[in-house]
């Protein structure tokens, strides 16, 4: 079971993973976009980090709802604004609850990825970060009776998924206009989603 | 650049704060950054509420537009950016009365995004909105894709019969769907002599040739259909016409109201002899005009140029027209 506690945890551990690989995403994104995802993975997920930190709400919906408005406005970027929709769409679905097993965590995962894709009016094999997001979190929903080997699962998913954007072309977002060019290139977005799971695994 | 500013970085801070000065009995800002401005007094209990937002550069649109028988609130953004969705939410929840809030904004990304946002983080707490986007621009995609449309001076159409709707103390659903009606039946297309210069960018970051006119560039210089040389008014009055009536057909005897709107750098009197021209071409047609508007409604900081609009009317949508409205940058008692 995951509460509060949990969820602060966790985010703590994704705000660290993504303060260590800062510049590897700078230097990813620099060549198609405009070099400042690094730099707004770092902040978005340090001002929700430091807000479940101090947060005394045990409601998870309430909690991620706020994830999200922090994570908008610390990373007020193309990509922070699809991972705040995430945060919005798990919001939805724990809205009222404070304890959650990890068939829940997975189903609410589902919801916020399918709250990005709805919004963002996009959907994995395009190039970005559903194409790791999607993938892990499905290994998920299927491993979560097995417990703790579910996130190595998703883990792998993701990596998977990360992987295979070299063989994709962009169409969102400044990357379109790059084309063929993007080819053999992990897209940026992507691997923020893996590090995602490598930091919850 | 030649601009009377003082500072580029200052430039949205200090002209909220002369609107403030000037106008601060009718409007006032919710936030220190200034960027939220809505009416002084709270929408009447029991109103809908309609809101709108979008980037700086455009004077009268959009905060023009706040005040009785329109708007009751504007996120405000920095020139041709889109304002946050923190400040749209806080809008929002400071304009609604329990009856919701129509968003009534131009199709573009950024607004659309933080629109979606906002409106999700409010949905969360139970707070009723509803969307409509002004997509009347037909020269920024073809009639197949009109969906993708931009926005352009058309909105203040809507925000005037939306206002008057909601007035009409209407239920949200009820308000949304006359914007929604009134779009549909409005068409609007532009074209630009000379670029506009933002003011952080310091200069033009396109250009237009000495001796061309770009049909249908959109109001923030995004690219038009065509460049071609520069023509008499009564020709280009022709061409834009006619594209707007290719893309909705208006018949003999029905009735319209036409709007010129100046970009920002057109004097008055050439956008009546385009009105001289348009009026002209519809008599032959049949078609009769109701409450024209001439004058600048939606510009595009300085450039140079103008766009035609056209709204189909019906009995409701000439009753929404005509209904008072009096915010400090529109009225219709002149009209």
């Amino acid at each position: 079971m995951a509460n509060r506690t949990q969820l602060a945890e966790s985010l703590k551990k994704i705000s660290s993973k993504m303060t260590e690989k800062e510049k590897y995403l700078i230097e990813l994104d620099a060549k198609f976009g405009d070099g400042d995802l690094g730099l707004s993975m770092k902040q978005g997920f340090g001002k929700v980090a430091d807000y479940l930190a101090k947060a005394e709400e045990n409601d998870l919906g309430i909690l991620l709802r706020n994830c999200s408005s922090e994570f908008n406005e610390a990373a007020p970027s193309t990509l922070g604004t699809i991972i705040s929709f995430g945060f919005m769409g798990m919001a939805k679905y724990l809205k009222g609850k404070t304890s959650v097993d990890l068939p829940d965590i997975a189903s609410a995962m589902e919801a916020g990825i399918q709250m990005i894709m709805n919004k963002a009016k996009s959907k994995p094999g395009d190039k970005t970060i559903l194409d790791s997001l999607y993938p892990a979190v499905q290994a998920l929903k299927e491993h979560a009776s097995e417990g703790e080997t579910a996130w190595e699962e998703a883990y792998k998913a993701a990596c998977a998924g990360a992987e295979k954007t070299r063989k994709m072309k962009g169409v969102h977002g400044r990357i379109a206009y790059y084309g063929e060019k993007t080819l053999g290139e992990m897209d940026g977005g992507a691997v923020a989603g893996m590090l995602i799971f490598e930091a919850l695994k | 650049m030649k601009k009377i500013i003082n500072k580029p970085e200052n430039f949205v801070e200090e002209f909220m704060e002369g609107i403030l000065a000037a106008y601060g009995d009718r409007v006032k800002t919710l936030d220190p950054e200034k960027k939220i401005l809505v009416r002084s007094e709270k929408p009447a209990a029991g109103k809908v509420g309609i809101v709108t937002a979008g980037g700086s550069g455009h004077l009268p649109v959009f905060l023009g537009y706040v005040g009785a028988g329109m708007l009751d609130g504007c996120a405000v953004g920095e020139v041709f950016a889109s304002p946050s969705a923190k400040k749209m939410e806080d809008m929002i929840r400071y304009v609604d009365q329990g009856n919701g809030v129509l968003c009534l904004y131009g199709n573009y990304g950024g607004d659309v995004m933080n629109f979606e946002m906002a409106c999700e983080n409010l949905d969360f707490d139970g707070i009723r909105t509803e969307q409509v986007l002004v997509k009347d621009d037909v020269a920024s995609r073809p009639k197949e894709e009109a969906d993708m449309r931009r926005g352009v001076a058309g909105m203040v159409y809507a925000f005037k019969v939306a206002g008057a709707a909601a007035d009409e103390m209407l239920s949200l659903d009820e308000v949304a769907q006359t914007a929604r009606e009134a779009l549909e039946n409005i068409r609007t297309m532009g074209f630009a002599l000379t670029p506009c210069i933002v003011p952080m960018a310091g200069k033009a970051t396109f250009s237009i040739g000495e001796n061309d006119l770009e049909l249908g560039m959109g109001i923030h210089g995004e690219p038009g259909i065509e460049v071609c040389e520069m023509k008499p008014a009564d020709e280009i009055a022709d061409i834009v016409l006619d594209k707007l009536l290719d893309d909705m057909p208006v018949a003999s005897g029905e009735e319209v109201s036409v709007m010129i709107n100046g970009l920002g750098a057109t004097p008055l009197e050439e956008l009546f002899i385009l009105y001289r021209r348009v009026h002209e071409r519809l008599k032959e047609k049949g078609i009769s005009v109701y409450m024209p508007h001439v004058g600048e409604f939606a510009t595009s900081m300085e450039m140079a140029g103008a766009s035609i609009t056209v709204f189909r009317l019906n009995d409701k949508m000439k009753k929404y027209l005509r209904k008072a409205a009096d915010t400090p940058f529109y009225t219709n008692h002149n009209k």
